[in-house]
Parts: structure tokens; sequence; C-alpha cells
């Protein structure tokens, strides 16, 4: 990092009907430094990040490159600036090669057709000085998450120095992938490239930068050097509140088992895995991306076939087939991606949360109807109940924040009166205080004797959080013991699979 | 109380459909006075109620994701089927008309077997049936129209209650009732617009989406079926042409009237306007004799329109307030600076 100041953010407002989303927003930008933008869902971040990528125009404000100014007027205006923004949706072309989509909108030509010999040489000298070994022939759509990723950087990759912006970037990525990224850019940043850092991980954060910014309601809070970063007092910063408490864990274990696993097997990589939960209890369930554990819960809620070993639930032998036979033997699954396969963004709060047993909602003798006020009635008690956003009863879920989001999805199978909750990464790309509640949600289910099984990559939270904790590799559970016994380190120990 | 009647009205997707079909019927009327004759209404509920049956099927697969281009080959092939039966096989009108419509579901069922269970895009499966019922509607009478099949099939179309109110229009009111209420209040209604707005969020809510696109496929074959009733009463003959087209009608009504091809939203009350936007322009042209190709021409534009507006509603409704917002503030005065 050096002194020079790169780019230069002067009085960025930004104002939508109803809301200051950025109100005088002034900051330093120094070259080859890692700055991390904190601030909770709603504080202003992805819009001062769409000011920057060329996406919005702020309403008031200047930017200034190098100490000149410059206006930002399209994303391909912002792109020629060196600016390049890697979303937590990537939009690299899945069905073109990695040359194609770094080159995607700045073919190379000569004499007015495409010179991809040219196109593969330079890209394969991009991911070469970012010591990324990935061949530029290779078509998007096989290559690992992490790996288009890679990608997604070198494309944004320019000579003379680039400002680089990463929205949540380790969402989807495993622990040696995250440590990897971070390699890569720190070297970026030693050739002297600059990088604005994005992620709800504080832990994660407070690792790679040089630098943290926290908004909090459109406005800069604080400005922090590595040094002085503790992790309280930036959620003080962020929520303006003090949270001591980071994992309020309530424990209400019971005796009775309701869930027991033996010996799963299925074709999409579960290979052995055994466990039981009982009423009350948290089973925290360790491993990487892939290692089985989502496969276990698409087992379990009858996505994927089993083709071994047995589920009994409340000591009974059951098989289950589909969802529907899953969800009416009292299972619950919150999907890791609540956007995709969760919610249905036609339908308000109240639709969303009735759709998996609109029976429930059925009167009538001869001509069953759907009891829609009743319906009405049962969202504004889950609003009570969850604290759920009450615009959420007259509006399209598309406009909730991430933890709103996912309470209504938890309404949805409080709604079909569940006993087993599977939750797949529930806290994923939600905010400080939203994982609060989210937490709390955790504590109020198996205080009323539900069973949880919690899927996270967030290791501390899965110890925080749970009464016992399998680690799965290779779709075989390794070890089950109570989270006293264990540390992430040993966690990371057990879940890595050893490549010969 | 006030509060919620107004976000409703404001988020309505009722009203653009509405002002659409009054736009064009009044900007007719004022053209030509023939337009207000109760014959010309007559004459427009009579030509307006085919497309809106079938419109009904055409939504309800709209809503779940899909597109149904079969139902013109599907009434082609019905009208054949029911002439034959009742003029050439001696079946009595009534079983022929039940028979019909039992036909048309089946042939609503093949293309959801297709669609749902064989996983066939919709657009490529209900074109390849769309061109076997074609065929089939040709293997009958050698391929030729069958006229004068009953006496009495003709009133089914031009009959009317009180010597007032034409038939169709029952029909047509009592469906529209009838969907628009089955649509809002039913399990299954509510299940299409799960699987058109999410389909694997409803997968994972236990909703059977493939059986729930196939009952989609069948009720859109059931309208077929009656809108092939009566397109056979109307000229009291069956055809392997007619309901050329209709299909095309039918899909454009749906999206006039808002319903999003992508899937989960539309709202069957809007499609009937959709429908009568379409028939009145067609109408206003033939009263000013406008010839059939200019009228091809601008449904095309009017369809492109529709979609347009339906765009851009959110970009006009901000800009509409912002207008609303300015004149607000110049008539209170200076007091009131903070704002946009």
């Amino acid at each position: 990092m050096s002194s020079e100041v790169f780019w230069r953010l002067e009085n960025i407002t930004k104002t939508f009907p109803g809301v200051k989303a950025l109100s005088r927003i002034t900051l330093n930008i120094y070259k080859g430094e890692i700055l991390g933008l904190l601030g909770e869902n709603g504080s202003g971040k992805s819009t001062l990040i769409k000011c920057l990528s060329g996406v919005y125009q702020p309403d008031e404000g200047c930017f200034y490159k190098q100490g000149k100014q410059v206006r930002l007027t399209t994303p391909q205006v912002a792109q020629q600036h060196g600016i390049a923004t890697v979303y937590q949706e990537f939009s690299l072309v899945p069905t073109l090669s990695v040359t194609e989509n770094i080159f995607l909108g700045k073919l190379i030509k000569r004499n007015g057709f495409n010179d991809w010999r040219r196109m593969y040489e330079e890209a394969r000298a991009i991911l070469q000085k970012l010591e990324l070994n990935i061949d530029p022939n290779t078509v998007i759509s096989d290559l690992t998450v992490a790996e288009q990723q890679q990608v997604e950087i070198a494309k944004g990759y320019t000579a003379n120095g680039s400002l680089l912006i990463l929205d949540e970037p380790t969402t989807a990525l495993t622990i040696p992938d995250i440590k990897r990224l971070h390699n890569l850019l720190r070297r970026l940043a030693e050739q002297g490239h600059t990088v604005i850092y994005i992620s709800h991980r504080l832990d994660e954060v407070v690792q790679i930068v040089d630098r943290i910014a926290v908004l909090r309601n459109g406005v800069l809070t604080g400005l922090l050097d590595k040094d002085e970063v503790d992790i309280n007092s930036i959620i003080h910063m962020m929520s303006g509140k003090k949270i001591t408490e980071h994992y309020p864990k309530e424990k209400h274990v019971r005796d009775e088992v309701l869930l027991e696993v033996r010996h799963l097997r299925t074709a999409t990589g579960v290979n052995d895995v055994s466990f039981k939960i009982r009423r009350g209890e948290v089973f925290g369930l360790a491993g990487l991306l892939g290692s089985g554990r989502t496969e276990t819960a698409n087992a379990l809620f009858g996505i994927d076939k089993v083709t071994g070993g047995e589920i009994l639930l409340k000591g009974q032998k059951v098989r289950i087939n589909n969802p529907y036979d899953a969800i009416s033997k009292g299972i619950a699954y919150l999907t890791e991606n609540r956007k995709t396969d969760g919610l249905f963004f036609n339908f308000n709060g109240p639709e969303n949360t009735t759709s998996a047993k609109l029976k429930k909602l059925l009167v009538g003798k001869i001509f069953k109807i759907l009891n829609l006020k009743r319906e009405d009635e049962v969202f504004c008690e889950y609003i009570d109940s969850l604290s759920i956003d009450p615009l959420a009863r007259y509006q399209s879920v598309n406009f909730l924040s991430g933890g709103n989001q996912q309470k209504v999805v938890i309404a949805r199978w409080l709604f079909t009166e569940a006993d087993i909750f599977i939750l797949d990464e529930p806290t994923q790309g939600i905010d400080v205080g939203a994982k609060l509640e989210v937490y709390k949600a955790i504590n109020q289910l198996t205080k009323a004797g539900k069973s949880v099984l919690l899927i996270s990559s967030d290791y501390t939270e899965l110890l925080s959080m749970s009464d016992t904790v399998g680690i799965i590799r290779r779709g075989v559970i390794v070890k089950t013991a109570p989270p006293e016994e264990l540390n992430e380190t040993a966690i990371i120990e057990q879940s890595i699979t050893i490549i010969d | 109380m006030m509060k919620k009647t107004k976000v409703k009205l404001s988020k309505s997707s009722f009203i653009g459909p509405l002002i659409a079909a009054l736009l064009v019927a009044v900007a007719i009327g004022f053209t030509t006075d023939r337009f207000w004759d109760l014959n010309n209404w007559n004459n427009l509920i009579l030509s307006v109620s085919i497309t809106a049956l079938v419109a009904i099927g055409s939504t309800l697969v709209i809503l779940i994701g899909g597109i149904d281009i079969s139902p013109g080959s599907m009434i082609a092939m019905l009208t054949m089927i029911l002439a034959t039966m009742v003029k050439f096989e001696g079946i009595p009108l009534w079983a022929g008309v039940l028979l019909v419509v039992v036909f048309g579901a089946v042939l609503g069922a093949l293309n959801g077997v297709l669609t749902a269970y064989l996983a066939i895009p919709a657009f490529i499966s209900t074109l390849a049936t769309s061109s076997i019922y074609k065929g089939i509607a040709f293997l009958f009478n050698n391929g030729s129209p069958i006229f004068s099949v009953a006496d009495n099939l003709e009133s089914i179309f031009y009959g009317k209650i009180f010597d007032v109110i034409p038939l169709p229009l029952i029909y047509v009111t009592i469906l529209y009732v009838a969907f628009a209420f089955y649509m809002k209040y039913s399990k299954l209604g509510r299940e299409i617009y799960s699987v058109g707005g999410n389909e694997s969020a409803a997968k994972l809510s236990g909703i059977n989406v493939k059986r729930v696109k196939f009952y989609t496929f069948i009720i859109a074959g059931v309208m077929a079926g009656l809108g092939a009733v009566l397109m056979a009463a109307r000229l009291n003959s069956g055809s392997p042409n007619y309901g050329d087209g209709l299909e095309m009608s039918a899909i454009a009504a749906a999206v006039i009237g808002g319903a999003s091809l992508s899937g989960g939203v539309g709202k069957i009350v809007n499609t009937i306007l959709g429908a009568f936007t379409i028939v009145i322009v067609q109408n206003g042209l033939n009263l000013h004799a406008v010839p059939t190709s200019l009228q091809s021409i601008t449904l095309g534009v009017i369809i492109i329109f529709a979609v347009l507006i339906d765009i851009w509603k959110h970009l006009i409704s901000a800009a509409i307030k912002k207008l609303l917002a300015k004149q607000a503030k110049q008539v209170t005065g200076t007091g009131h600076t903070a704002g946009w």
C-alpha cells in the first residue's frame, strides 16, 4: 500500500424515493490497498458500489481518479477506468470459454475479424501473472465455483492498475479456496492494484484488509486502520448498538430421539452417514462444499434417492420418496439458496408462508376453497413471533432484506408443523443483526421441542449454536462430538480430504 | 382502511389493461357512430367469445411458465369430429358437444404428458401436437368442410336470453367469473402461480409440479373444446381451416392483459380485457373498411405497445408521481424544500 491517493470519493450522495441511501460519503482509496467495506443490509454498501461501477449516478458529489475528476456515466465507462466489480452472482457466460469471457465486450480485432489467437495469448498471460492454474480454453461451466471467481477477477484485470470490487466473494467458497482467494488478492495488491472487499464475515475481513470503512444508514461511521481493528467496535459502528452476545445459544435438549439415520448412502455422494438428533437438539453438520452435507439433507428430504441404510423417525423406519413425503412426515428444509429455491417472488409474505401446507387453509365441504383471511392472520402471527418486517404482508418478498426473507421461509416450515428442521447455511449472505434473529429463531425451535440439523460453513457459528457436531468428509461422518471438545482447527483438519 | 385501498389500487395490475381497452373503445367510438350501435356490440361480443374462452387456457399455461400454440389446430380437429359424429354417425347433438369437450381434455392431456412428464419444452411439444391435430383434422371427410351439421347447432352461438343477451356473453361471463374465483381460492389455482413463480421452490414445498402442469394443459384443452363447439355453431359446420391463428390472438389477449411469459404473474380478469382490446380494434378497423393486411399489422403493433407499457409501467408511474409532487409543491408554496 502506498500513500498515493488512487481514487477519491467526495460528498457522494444518492437518494431514492423516500430514502437517502448515501449521504455525503468522502473517502480516499490508496493505490495497492485492500479496503474492507462493512455495513448491514440496507446500509448503502451496494448503492456505493453501484455508483462506483457506473450502474447508478450519484445525485451529488464527484469521483477523482489520481486527482482528476471523472464521470462514471455507465458500467462501460467505469470499466474503461479500470473499475471491475465481481458480484455475488457471477456475470460469466457459462457456455463460453475462459478467453471468450475475459474478452467479452472488448474483443481484439484484426482486419475486422476477431483475433482469437492473440486474445488466447493475452488471457494466458493474465492468468499466469495472477498465478492461476486455469487453461484459457476451458469452458466456464466445467470450472469450480472458486475457479469461476478467479476468472471474474482475471476479467477485471487491467495492466495499468485496476480497482477491483468484490461483493461477498467467499459465501460459496470452501476454507482452502478462501485462503487461495486471499493470497490472490494479496498478490494483486502487491502488484499495485487496489481492492475493495465486502463481506459479512467480520473475522475474515479482519484477516485480509489494510483498512476498514464502515457504513450505517448511508453514512460513513468509521474508518479504521488494520491495527486499530477490533470486532466489537466494528459491530458497534455497523449497528449503532453493542452486541455483546454473538451467539445467544440456549440448550433445550431432551431425551427422545426424533431422527436417526443409519449408514445412509446415496448415488450423489453420501457414503456412510449415521447420526441421531434428539428433541430440542441442534446437530451441526460440518464439512466442505461437496463433502456430502447438502446431499445428506437432500436425501432426508426425498430429493436425492436413498440407495442404502435407513432413516428412522421417532423410532419408526420410514421411506421418503419426495418432498411431499418429507413434509407430511414433519421434515422441513431451508435450502442453501433461498433465492433460487426458497422464495416465490411473485407472492407477498402470506402466500410464501403457506405454500408448503396449503391444505391447512382449505375450508368447505363440497368445494374446498382457501381461507385467505386465515392466511393473512397466520402471517400476522409470524410477523409477531419471528419479528418479520410487517411490510411483507402487502409486498413481494423481493423487497425484503435477506434476514427477513430467511424468516419468511422459516415461517413457512413452522406453518407445516414440522418437527425436524434442516437448515442449510441459514445465515449465508445476511447481516449481523439478521444473523442474530436467525439464531433466536433456532432457539425458539429447540425450545418448542423441534430438532435442528444445522449445516454451516461458518464453523464458529456451527460450534456455538450446536449441541452436537458431526464432521463429514467424502460422504462419511468421520467424527461426532460435543462442540466443547472441538475447535475450528480440529474441524478443518478433519474435514479436509488429503489428495494423494 | 383508506391507505390499504390506495396501496391496492396503485399496485393493481387491472388498471393498465382496462385503460388500454377503454382508450381503444373511445378512439374508435369517436371516429365512427356505428361503433355504439347495439348490433355492432352484439357482433363484437360474438367475435370476442371464442378467443376469450381459448384465452383462459392460454393464460393458465402462460402462468405456469409455458406456452400453448396448439388450440387453433385443436379447434379445427374438434369441429371436424363434432360434424362427423353428429352428421354422419347420428350421435345426438348434446352427446356430440359433450364428447368434443372430453376430446379437448384428452388432447390437452397429451400436451400435458409431453410437456410435464416427458419434459419437452412447451413451445416445441405444442408446436408438434399443433401439426398433428391439424393433420388429423384433414383426415375427416377427405379434408373438405362439413356443412349443415345439425338444425339446432346454431342456436348455441346465436341464441339469446330474453331476446337481448347473446348466449356467448353468458358463457364468457360465467367462465371468467368461475376461473377468476378458482385461481384465487382453489389449491390448484395457487399451485399454478407457485409453479410459475419458482418451480424449484414449488417442488421443495411438496407441490407435485408435474401434475400441476399436466392439469393446466387439460384445462387448456377443455377450453379449446368449448371454443370448438362455438366455432362449429357459428357457421353450423366443421372445417379443418377453422381456428387458424386463434392461438396467437389468445396468447396476445393474455399478454395484453399483463400476463408475464416468464410465469407466475397475470390475472384471468385482465385477459378478457386483453381479448376485448384486440376485438375492438379489429371491429373498428372493419367499420372503417381497413384491409385485412393492415388489421394484422395493427394487432402486432398493439401487442408490442401493450408489453412495452407493462415493462415501463414502473417508470411511467414514477414519472406521474414526480409530476404530481411537483404540482403539489407549487400549490403549497415554498414551505417544502426537501424531497426529490
